[in-house]
């Protein structure tokens, strides 16, 4: 009797489960498994409607052999490392000073949460606006100086360092947020402890914030490395790839072979790259985190 | 005379600070600024900072009957709303189940990092096909082709988050509930789920953001009616000063949804932001 009814609760649980797989495999799993399939065929829209010819890893050779595709990897990966890089250090930087429960700092936090949360699209445009080489208000306040801003948008690596910029400003909030989750879990008594032991600011942030906080910083590598690599929309909004081919990450390179020439196969062999890529990302950082929370906290 | 000493480290603190603040806010400030700008004051040169005149004849375009921008905007709001209470109804009761059934069988751990792969690929990988399939049920153009995406982005997002919640409950509240004949779905809707509250409110605002922001998949399947505000913006790409104004406005409305949220539930945000750190 009670086996029977335990039996049947797992039943009705699994049909709990039901909605969300199926969800997913619709709309997740199989476009995913439908471009892998697609990633080993022939396939242009301009030439026919329906896939062709099976052709193994041609399409990834060709994908290693382009010089666009090897070009737009390399400006992922400039920018995604960049970004991380510093989002990371500013994220620490204002944790470490926005910690503490006064009014003037909970209205800061409080205000740089705000430019994570709008849309990249909205970003992008606002950042248009403020890097426009005429009328935009970064050249304006340059303009007051005497000197004659830079078309910021419009010279290649300028280009980039402003996307960079973009990036950096939006998320770098995150970085904060994530910081100041892992600041307040060290305990008082080890703030306590250390002033008694007469050490210093600078002591306790080498030997008790940075020590606590480094496996809280590989949350923060892990999803900046990743979605740096995945960033499309404020991109797409501010250079759309250019000038020339100065901005055009891997994302946008993929969005064109799809959505621009209709190369399907070619486009979804270029995502499974990125996939294989991002996700080796992912692993290893959950790895390395592993070891690191293992030495330093012992668990 | 220890008290007149300066603090370098105060002002250190507080310079950084002001510099953090002001870098947030100026550009917000520029944008809603350009959108109550008169056309003229951006056409000289160089433009006028401050809006010689003000004016709501953008936002008026926008909110007017029958706009074009009104009905975007509408399609965001249908959008947002059906993707917060179908995926976190849906995921919270995936989240339920999976919190059980991985304590019995081991494949359902794997089944719940199945899901979680989704947040790490791009979806750039998905927009072809996707586009395809929606054809293939005549969904093109609709707003249930990017209800169907979001959600789909969502779930996964709230059965992470709200596995932890559940996986936290205490045995004895559920057993309870056993006791008085109580079966899964009634013990989920009468006990689990108020007591989970908090939690659903950080996966509702979650994926209201997701929504509300998302762009890329939304844009692939939708060519005329069932545009939604992003979308919109995206289409403003010009490097003329003239569509400026419009641009500021229909931005300023995307925005403000998400600052309110981000003043007035914060704390729920900042739980929904961190929840892999603290859990790690």
């Amino acid at each position: 009797m009670v086996i029977k009814k335990k039996l049947l609760e797992k039943k009705v649980l699994l049909l709990f489960l039901l909605p969300a797989i199926l969800i997913i495999l619709i709309a997740q799993a199989y476009p995913l498994l439908y471009s892998l399939s697609m990633s080993f065929r022939h396939w242009t829209l301009a030439e026919s409607l329906v896939p062709q010819e099976f052709v193994g890893f041609q399409n990834y050779i060709k994908a290693f052999k382009d010089p666009i595709f090897v070009n737009a990897f390399k400006i992922s990966m400039l920018f995604c490392i960049a970004a991380t890089t510093f989002e990371i250090l500013f994220g620490f930087i204002l944790a470490y000073f926005t910690v503490g429960e006064t009014f003037f700092l909970r209205l800061s936090r409080t205000i740089l949460i705000l430019p994570m949360v709008i849309a990249p699209v909205a970003n992008g445009t606002i950042w248009r606006m403020m890097l426009n080489s005429q009328s935009g208000l970064i050249n304006q306040l340059i303009g007051y100086l005497g000197i004659q801003g830079p078309n910021w948008l419009g010279i290649p690596n300028l280009a980039l360092v402003s996307v960079i910029i973009i990036d950096i400003w939006q998320w770098t909030p995150f970085a904060v947020v994530v910081f100041l989750a892992g600041l307040s879990m060290i305990p008082d008594e080890l703030y306590d402890a250390a002033r008694v032991d007469g050490a210093g600011r600078m002591k306790i942030l080498r030997y008790i914030i940075i020590p606590y906080i480094f496996p809280v910083a590989f949350i923060v590598l892990l999803f900046r490395l990743v979605d740096t690599l995945l960033v499309i929309d404020a991109i797409y909004t501010t250079t759309f790839g250019g000038p020339g081919f100065s901005t055009n990450v891997i994302t946008l390179f993929i969005y064109w072979q799809a959505l621009r020439y209709f190369n399907i196969s070619y486009a979804s062999a270029a995502s499974w790259l990125l996939s294989i890529c991002t996700l080796a990302i992912a692993f290893s950082i959950m790895r390395w985190q592993n070891r690191v929370k293992k030495r330093l906290w012992g668990i | 005379m220890k008290k007149f000493r300066i603090d370098f480290f105060k002002v250190l603190k507080i310079v950084i600070i002001l510099i953090a603040l002001c870098s947030v806010l100026i550009p917000f400030f520029y944008l809603f600024l350009n959108s109550i700008k008169l056309e003229r004051d951006f056409r000289t040169i160089p433009p006028k900072l401050i809006p010689t005149e003000i004016t709501t004849e953008y936002y008026q375009n926008a909110f007017s009957r029958g706009s074009k921008i009104s009905n975007y905007l509408l399609n965001s709001i249908i959008v947002t709303f059906a993707v917060v209470f179908i995926s976190v109804f849906i995921g919270a009761l995936a989240a339920y189940s999976f919190s059980h059934l991985r304590r019995a069988f081991r494949i359902f751990s794997f089944a719940v990092f199945g899901i979680l792969l989704v947040r790490f690929y791009p979806k750039v990988v998905m927009v072809v096909p996707y586009f395809i399939l929606m054809r293939n049920f005549k969904l093109l153009d609709t707003l249930f082709a990017i209800i169907i995406a979001h959600v789909s982005i969502g779930i996964p997002f709230v059965v992470w988050l709200m596995l932890g919640f559940y996986d936290d409950i205490p045995k004895e509240l559920e057993e309870s509930g056993m006791i008085d004949g109580c079966g899964p779905w009634m013990r989920f809707i009468r006990i689990v789920f108020p007591v989970s509250l908090p939690g659903i409110a950080t996966a509702a605002i979650m994926t209201a953001i997701l929504s509300w922001n998302e762009f890329l998949i939304a844009s692939s399947v939708v060519s005329v009616s069932a545009k939604t505000l992003p979308i919109l913006i995206s289409g403003y790409i010009s490097d003329k000063g003239i569509n400026w104004g419009p641009m500021s406005a229909v931005s300023t409305v995307i925005i403000l949804p998400m600052f309110v949220f981000a003043l007035f539930t914060q704390k729920y945000l900042v739980r929904g932001l961190t929840f892999g750190a603290v859990k790690g």
